[in-house]
């Protein structure tokens, strides 16, 4: 299929304090998308100190050295912006997509934050209490809470930084300090350790003016070591079940490894083309035998990272998950011998033409939709900026997902179906169907 | 501390509104058309409008929107799933509360093959025996997990107490009314809603809006001239006397849900662009009162929300919180007392104007992408609201005055015209409540 290409160049420079700035000009539309992201995520948090990088994010939106308590998002909303944070393993983002008149205002709120965000005491025992209520929605109250992006990495690693849950033990949270707060700030949240993108209906060489005034006299600090952390292969083959009582049926996740996502970007995407030939769509191998054909799984998904849209931008090690819930018909090891079935069958056979084919326009037009949201564009960018120092790989991605062959896919199955398996089991705590 | 002087906010031109064209087809299908050439991709949205009978009958619908795909005359499920992805795109229905909506997308110069796939589907869909009866299991094993979660318990219980008889009150089906769902229910179905009378198809994208119209009509030409289906009316949400908090037993729930709302009004109503700023101002956006009350200044809740829920019959205000147990009492009373502040001593004028610059703000953010335009468009036809709207919601909103909001607020959001209902641990929760509420009633 020809697929048109409307190019969208983007541009870099770099601070004397060491802030990477990208900036993507697009004046179809009268916003613009502002992202900081920092090279610090839940990997690099302290021991006894679990979900400090999330709450640390919180007390990021509580005011700053000239900016009041809850007046920073004040600012954003009534110039009429919408905002956002999230953390991940391996980095924090911070953005907001505005009208374009008020970018100036946005890049001194993030520039006032980077410097001195207002960590007091009040602060933290409210978003102490604030991100307790969050994991409560999210995890303690839901059926398969933190199934399985908090159970499985437990199972499936080994050591701290990547075992760990991210949201954090109460236990921990409540021992916080505003000394904690203080350090981790010191340490992670510099210049040098961020990108700032901006995406959008901007003209660079204004907004270069504007970075450089506002965040140019942000002292340099030196930067701190990230990972990779890197562990070897699991020996054994692992097993773990638990009873969730909210959930109404059987679940379980299966947990492998795969090759260093930096510096073996090419061959870490073909373990991608593996989850989406495996699980992606009514027609891909997993979800049509099992959901369609077989009937024994309501639903099954495979995917990177550990939410998945975290797949191009972490460190080692990445798990490549492969998710199922099933009404309880067939057992969890009839069910895995039909995914080992199909994976080996992967390695044996390869992909169909058809198959990569469908993967490769699946990601361009993916890139398209990504590219039609100044937001979701200055995150990605800032975003692989951190990770990967090379924001250029949001153009370049469906190229070389395009290139990857039916034997690199095959040889990546071969290598996912030799591998010691980490599966985390969800039962029910009854077997009742209503 | 010397207080720095913050950046102005340089003021924009007025948003040129998207340029829309609007054309009847044959069949009484009407056809909307944006060209938006900012990626090269095609969004599509068709609204197939549903009759209070299938409103109140959620099941069969539901199905309908999963099998609809389970093969056609030519294509089995697989053939059409692979179809698709070959035109870097998906394909798929949903129930909205006033309509099944059939959307997809695509690479833009694949549009004709995208809407002629959706013909195939549209008009051919063979609805296989033992298709339709893995998908109504998978169905009712979804829609199980789906009332295992305390939000849609809440959710339910909040519906019947705000629309009572009328048909939105039953939103979900039971998994036992799914699993009787049959093929020929279906065909059946079929016949009333897949059909082009009083049917729009949305098309947004990087296309030119006249040869659009023309690829409609060939590829959808056929399914219009023979579908037809009679047309369907839906009472009118009425406004209801609260009754006592309904609270819902969970043992061990470590939060409580809580919802409280009213009925509000519509779109097209000249009340709704000041009932609209005064539930920001209320609880809409994170420096609301309610917000800032219950998350900032007390930690009770993670992301306390009101909104106001639009359908073709009605609309309704829902102010959402997930609170910790112990705090149920302590929470509800902040919550009912910042409703009561708002309506009865009104809100301030740098209020408004934040509201105000917000609402135009966030309007624009979400129709800048193809899917957000298309999506919005779909919500707007399905409730009846003509597309125009876009083009005049802004300059309504900024012609709304400090009075007409404070108006809004006592009517629309006073705590005596409001129905409370909450989830949580009784055992905890109940004693709590009872201090506010003359009634509390455990449903």
């Amino acid at each position: 299929v020809p697929i048109q290409t409307k190019a969208r160049s983007f541009e870099r420079a770099r601070l004397d304090n060491g802030l990477q700035v990208v900036i993507s000009p697009d004046r179809t539309v009268p916003l613009v998308g502002v992202a900081v992201a920092y090279d610090v995520g839940w990997r690099s948090e302290p021991e006894g100190r679990t979900g400090f990088a999330h709450l640390f994010e919180h007390m990021m939106f509580q005011g700053s050295r000239n900016v009041g308590k809850v007046e920073h998002i004040r600012l954003v909303e009534s110039s009429g912006g919408v905002f956002n944070g999230h953390t991940l393993p391996d980095l924090t983002a911070y953005y907001e997509a505005l009208p374009s008149g008020a970018l100036e205002l946005a890049l001194f709120l993030e520039a006032d934050r980077m410097a001195a965000p207002a960590i007091t005491e009040e602060n933290l025992r409210n978003q102490i209490a604030v991100v307790e209520e969050e994991i409560k929605v999210n995890v303690l109250n839901q059926p398969y809470g933190g199934f399985p992006w908090i159970t499985l990495p437990e199972l499936a690693f080994d050591t701290y930084p990547n075992s760990h849950n991210g949201y954090g033990d109460f236990s921990h949270l409540e021992k916080a300090s505003v000394e904690d707060a203080v350090d981790f700030h010191a340490r992670y949240y510099s210049p040098e350790n961020a990108v700032l993108a901006i995406a959008g209906d901007c003209d660079p060489a204004e907004v270069m003016g504007l970075v450089e005034r506002y965040f140019g006299p942000i002292p340099r600090v030196a930067t701190p070591a990230h990972g990779p952390w890197p562990e070897a292969p699991l020996a054994k083959s692992r097993r773990k079940t638990y009873k969730d009582p909210r959930a109404p049926q059987p679940a379980f996740a299966v947990g492998l490894r795969t090759p260093d996502p930096i510096a073996e970007f090419d061959r870490y995407l073909s373990y991608s083309i593996v989850a989406s030939v495996l699980a992606s769509g009514d027609a891909s191998r997993l979800r049509s035998r099992l959901v369609h054909t077989e009937r024994t799984v309501t639903d099954v998904s495979s995917r990177l990272g550990i939410f998945g849209e975290d797949a191009i931008i972490m460190r080692q090690p990445v798990l490549f998950q492969i998710i199922v819930f099933h009404p309880g018909i067939a057992g969890t090891d009839d069910i895995l011998r039909v995914v080992n079935d199909e994976v080996s069958r992967l390695a044996d056979e390869g992909p169909t033409q058809d198959e990569l084919d469908r993967v490769a326009i699946g990601w361009r037009s993916g890139f398209w939709r990504a590219m039609d949201s100044v937001l979701q564009r200055s995150v990605t960018l800032a975003s692989l900026e951190v990770i990967h120092r090379r924001a250029e790989l949001m153009d370049e991605i469906p190229g070389r997902i395009a290139e990857i062959t039916a034997g690199d896919v095959a040889t990546a199955a071969a290598d996912l179906a030799s591998q010691k398996q980490a599966v985390v089991e969800v039962r029910p705590a009854t077997g009742r169907r209503p | 501390m010397t207080t720095v002087t913050r950046p102005a906010i340089r003021d924009l031109a007025p948003p040129k509104p998207p340029s829309i064209s609007s054309i009847e087809l044959s069949g009484e299908m009407r056809l909307i058309v944006v060209h938006k050439p900012s990626v090269p991709l095609a969004e599509i949205r068709l609204v197939l409008p549903l009759g209070s009978e299938q409103i109140s009958n959620p099941a069969a619908p539901l199905v309908l929107s999963e099998s609809l795909f389970a093969g056609t005359e030519d294509l089995d499920r697989t053939e059409i799933a692979s179809a698709v992805e070959r035109l870097g795109g998906s394909l798929g229905a949903h129930v909205d509360r006033d309509a099944l909506i059939v959307g997809g997308s695509a690479i833009a110069s694949n549009l004709s093959r995208l809407l002629a796939l959706l013909e195939d589907v549209l008009a051919t869909a063979t609805f296989p025996v033992s298709e339709v009866t893995a998908d109504r299991s998978r169905l009712a094993d979804e829609v199980t997990i789906a009332l295992s979660r305390p939000e849609t318990i809440a959710e339910e219980i909040f519906d019947e107490a705000i629309y009572g008889n009328h048909p939105y009150a039953t939103r979900i089906p039971r998994p036992t009314v799914l699993r009787r769902v049959t093929s020929p229910t279906l065909r059946e179905l079929r016949k009333k809603v897949v059909s082009s009378r009083g049917a729009t198809l949305v098309v947004v994208g990087d296309t030119d809006p006249k040869k659009v119209t023309r690829t409609v009509k060939d590829t959808l030409g056929n399914w219009a001239a023979y579908s037809r289906r009679k047309s369907t009316t839906l009472s009118r949400v009425r406004a209801i006397e609260p009754g006592p908090l309904q609270l819902r037993d969970r043992p061990g729930a470590v939060q409580s849900n809580v919802r409280i709302g009213g009925v509000a009004p519509a779109r097209t109503s000249p009340d709704w662009p000041a009932t609209a700023l005064a539930s920001l101002v209320t609880g809409g956006m994170f420096t609301s009162r309610l917000v800032t009350n219950l998350r900032e200044r007390n930690g009770y809740a993670y992301s306390p929300r009101l909104r106001i829920h639009h359908g073709r019959a009605g609309s309704v205000s829902t102010f959402v919180a997930d609170v910790a147990t112990d705090v149920t009492g302590a929470a509800l009373n902040e919550t009912l007392f910042e409703f009561g502040r708002v309506a009865s001593v009104g809100i301030e004028q740098d209020e408004l104007d934040a509201a105000r610059r917000y609402a135009i703000g966030t309007f624009l953010t979400s129709t800048a992408t193809q899917a957000g335009l298309a999506s919005t468009l779909a919500g707007l036809l399905a409730d009846g609201v003509d597309p125009e709207y876009l083009a005049t919601y802004p300059a309504r909103l900024s012609r709304v005055t400090l009075s007409e909001v404070n108006r809004a607020a006592r009517q629309y959001f006073a705590p005596s015209q409001l129905t409370t209902i909450v989830v949580g641990d009784a055992r905890i929760v109940f004693p709590q409540l009872e201090i506010l509420k003359e009634r509390v009633e455990l449903v």
